[in-house]
């Protein structure tokens, strides 16, 4: 490999994308680290604690995208408390103070301020992509900035983020002269949105392909711009309350079927149900159904449309389809990889009995081939409907399933679902993310600890008896990145058994479990190059140093791996040992 | 390997059989809610009801569904999600219900039910008792005398000063509450109290 001078290893190295593949080159001698690093375009930081800005430009000086993940996964379902980190500020201020030219940033669950997206406008003549995935911290403010100052601009996406609409004119910030965006989502607006400029700003983008709008784009509105954009491949609707009047419904349909290269479909907040049928036209092409926040859609109006999406692979629905629904879905998408059924009933008031059950996962598994995702909210499960799921799908690379009940029998045995979750693990030979739940004892790990080999994410909730099923996970599964637990009976023996495995994974999340004080002292002490950040909220709890009882049970703790030691934007409740 | 200290009492084996352990796992989960409610209302919205407000019958099983769902971050649905597909969530129903209510100089916002208030002294008196503090009834009532002001964001966005129109009005317009220092509420943009200023 020596004999060929480095411009030829680089331009090999150019096929080579995956972060993972990239990885390993840099591994293998001195002067292909040396060459891949200098030609390295994009990076992926999983956790934006495990290194600093400085040290990544260090390495990466010709960097182009960088992807940044800051709170941990649970910091989704409000375990996280306000102010915990993951500001992106300082990544951006490095990033300009060192001239690095940076086209592209992807952020995760990160805490983005109108004065990071000044600033990002600013320094970067090149920037093309900002994509924000539940991140928080900004206004229309700061998307006005980047509108405004980001000349190249192809790509705005702004994915289930919380932004504080002020309901200024951002939209009228993008100039007259920008015609280049192909990519514009700004579907969690809450506010009002200037559609005049909106429509401007669409007609004057031939190449735009993604446009998610708001709540706020009415009707008529969605016409027309869709009738300035038949080249559109990727639509988020808003929300339509009222029935149309026939005129704007025949305006709509003729608009829809002229979009003839729509590939994927979402949005529909609201909808009244008589609005559905205009998109019937399109439903042959589509390949991505997203009708999760279309609460108001019952069941039979949701069916009439997928029985027209024949060539469906990707799925998002809310459980009021009912298992019967599910069956249609089995019986026409025949290409279906992804299947994501959220609950439409989150604080189980109504007593539902159209949500879905075993049956409609075990019609599912039977009737698409293809299918390797799934995120499944259901009442109930059995080990049987499980063992035949696993039975007709070995293929899942990601299986979720989440019984709304914690501590929920299979309810004909009533028995723990240790062996349902076994013959998934045991079938699914490429399974890389998993969620368990349902009443569970240690016997699911052992089996997870068994036969899951390339498990690389695990959620536990309510699950296990004894430290015995933490430790068969972490002895069994060699490929483990993620360990998220919360509310189980793990504690320090299973936490302290082998502390030299975290630094093989990215971070491991616990709460509500038994760990204690302690034991995290414990695990800290002789691990460097781990954070230990126990997360304490109640002021009444946090006594002096030498008043603190170490049997105490820790409320939640992360710890993740990093080679830039303890941060210093913790906020007081949290302490990093 | 060493044990003491390292508190394994607690983690010791336990031999029941599965699902026994369900009315001492509901206790603490209780607890663990309870404790949240304490500490911070930062992580309740307006449809999760993830908190368990009632004193503390710690040692009764509560097995109606409305128990069930009261354990924070369960399910495992993502706020954003929580707040969109709720049924109230949309913006054009506002008023009734509950509110956030912000208070400068404090790190946290609280929740409140305008609904559960008959007029503006049940308010003042309602504000009071949230943040233990004797100043806000004061500031709704005679709001010259107060260093503090309590003003509302309306349906259209606005911010305007509580107290000015018909109690029912004001409930079916409200969206949220703050309660802000009278010297930063110069150059804020407060719509004119009325007519004849």
């Amino acid at each position: 490999m020596n004999y060929f001078p480095d411009e030829v290893i680089e331009h090999v190295f150019d096929f080579v994308v995956s972060h993972k593949d990239r990885n390993s080159i840099s591994l293998v001698c001195k002067s292909w680290y040396k060459i891949e690093r200098c030609s390295r375009k994009e990076v992926f930081i999983g956790n934006c604690y495990a290194i600093n800005p400085e040290r990544l430009i260090g390495r990466f000086p010709c960097l182009k995208s960088l992807t940044l993940k800051g709170k941990p996964h649970f910091a989704d379902f409000n375990l996280v408390p306000h102010e915990w980190g993951g500001f992106v500020l300082p990544w951006i201020e490095a990033l300009a103070r060192s001239r690095v030219g940076l086209e592209e940033l992807r952020l995760k669950r990160m805490v983005v301020t109108d004065e990071s997206l000044e600033l990002l406008s600013r320094s970067f003549a090149n920037f093309k992509s900002l994509v924000l995935v539940s991140c928080e911290g900004f206004t229309t403010d700061g998307l006005a900035s980047i509108a405004a100052n980001c000349r190249q601009l192809r790509e705005l996406d702004l994915q289930e983020n919380e932004i504080d609409d002020h309901r200024g004119q951002w939209l009228n910030c993008f100039p007259d002269s920008c015609t280049t965006l192909t990519s514009l989502n700004f579907a969690c607006l809450k506010g009002e949105t200037n559609v005049a400029a909106l429509e401007r700003l669409v007609a004057r983008s031939p190449n735009l392909k993604s446009l998610k709008l708001n709540r706020a784009v009415p009707l008529d509105a969605l016409a027309r711009l869709m009738s300035c954009a038949p080249q559109l491949v990727d639509l988020g609707v808003g929300s339509y309350e009222n029935e149309p009047d026939p005129e704007s419904f025949a305006k709509l349909m003729t608009a829809i079927e002229k979009c003839i290269s729509l590939r994927s479909l979402s949005g529909f907040l609201e909808v009244a149900p008589l609005c559905l049928p205009a998109f019937y036209p399109i439903c042959q092409n589509l390949i991505s159904l997203n009708l999760s926040y279309a609460a108001e859609i019952q069941g039979n109006h949701l069916i009439k449309l997928i029985q027209l999406c024949k060539r469906l692979q990707r799925l998002w629905i809310l459980d009021s389809i009912g298992d019967k629904g599910l069956v249609v879905v089995a019986d026409t998408c025949k290409e279906l990889q992804e299947l994501r059924v959220f609950p439409s009933d989150v604080h189980g008031e109504e007593d539902n009995n159209a949500a879905v059950t075993e049956v409609g996962l075990v019609a599912i598994s039977a009737g698409c081939p293809k299918l390797h995702s799934i995120l499944y909210f259901c009442k109930q499960m059995t080990n049987a409907a499980l063992i035949a799921v696993a039975k007709n799908c070995p293929n899942f690379i990601r299986f979720r399933l989440c019984i709304l009940e914690p501590h929920k029998p299979d309810h004909i045995t009533s028995q723990s679902l240790d062996e349902g979750f076994g013959a998934i693990v045991q079938a699914c030979k490429g399974l890389r993310r998993l969620s368990v739940s349902g009443l569970l004892t240690d016997q699911v790990f052992l089996y997870i600890g068994m036969y899951a080999e390339q498990l690389e994410m695990l959620s536990i909730a309510f699950a296990g008896d004894t430290d015995k099923g933490m430790l068969y996970v972490l002895n069994g599964c060699k490929k483990m990145r993620k360990l998220e637990i919360r509310d189980s009976p793990f504690g320090n023996a299973a936490l302290l058994a082998d502390v030299g495995r975290y630094e093989t994974m990215r971070s491991l999340w616990m709460s509500s479990c038994e760990v204690t004080l302690g034991g995290c002292k414990r695990l800290a002490q002789n691990s460097p190059r781990l954070n230990v950040e126990i997360i304490n909220e109640n002021e009444n709890n946090r006594m002096e140093q030498n008043e603190e009882d170490e049997r105490e049970k820790v409320d939640k703790l992360y710890l993740y791996r990093t080679v830039v030691g303890t941060r210093k934007d913790a906020p007081p409740y949290v302490r990093i040992l | 390997m060493e044990k003491e200290g390292l508190g394994l009492e607690i983690t010791e084996l336990r031999l029941g059989l599965p699902g026994r352990d369900v009315a001492e796992k509901m206790m603490k989960k209780r607890a663990f809610t309870e404790m949240n409610m304490t500490s911070s209302g930062s992580n309740s919205d307006q449809c999760e009801s993830g908190v368990v407000s009632s004193g503390g019958d710690v040692e009764k099983v509560n097995d109606s569904p409305a128990a069930k769902s009261q354990v924070v971050g369960w399910p495992p649905v993502c706020s954003y999600r929580r707040k969109n597909s709720c049924k109230e969530a949309s913006t054009t129903k506002v008023g009734l219900g509950y509110v956030k209510v912000s208070m400068d100089g404090v790190p946290y916002l609280r929740k409140m039910d305008l609904g559960s208030s008959q007029g503006y002294d049940d308010l003042a008196f309602a504000l009071d008792k949230l943040f233990g503090f004797r100043g806000i009834g004061v500031a709704l009532k005679d709001g010259d005398n107060c260093e503090y002001v309590t003003i509302y964001e309306d349906k259209d966005g606005d911010w305007m000063l509580a107290g000015d129109v018909p109690w029912g009005m004001f409930i079916e317009s409200c969206k949220r509450l703050r309660i802000m220092k009278r010297s930063d509420a110069s150059g804020f943009g407060l719509q004119p109290r009325g007519v004849d200023e």
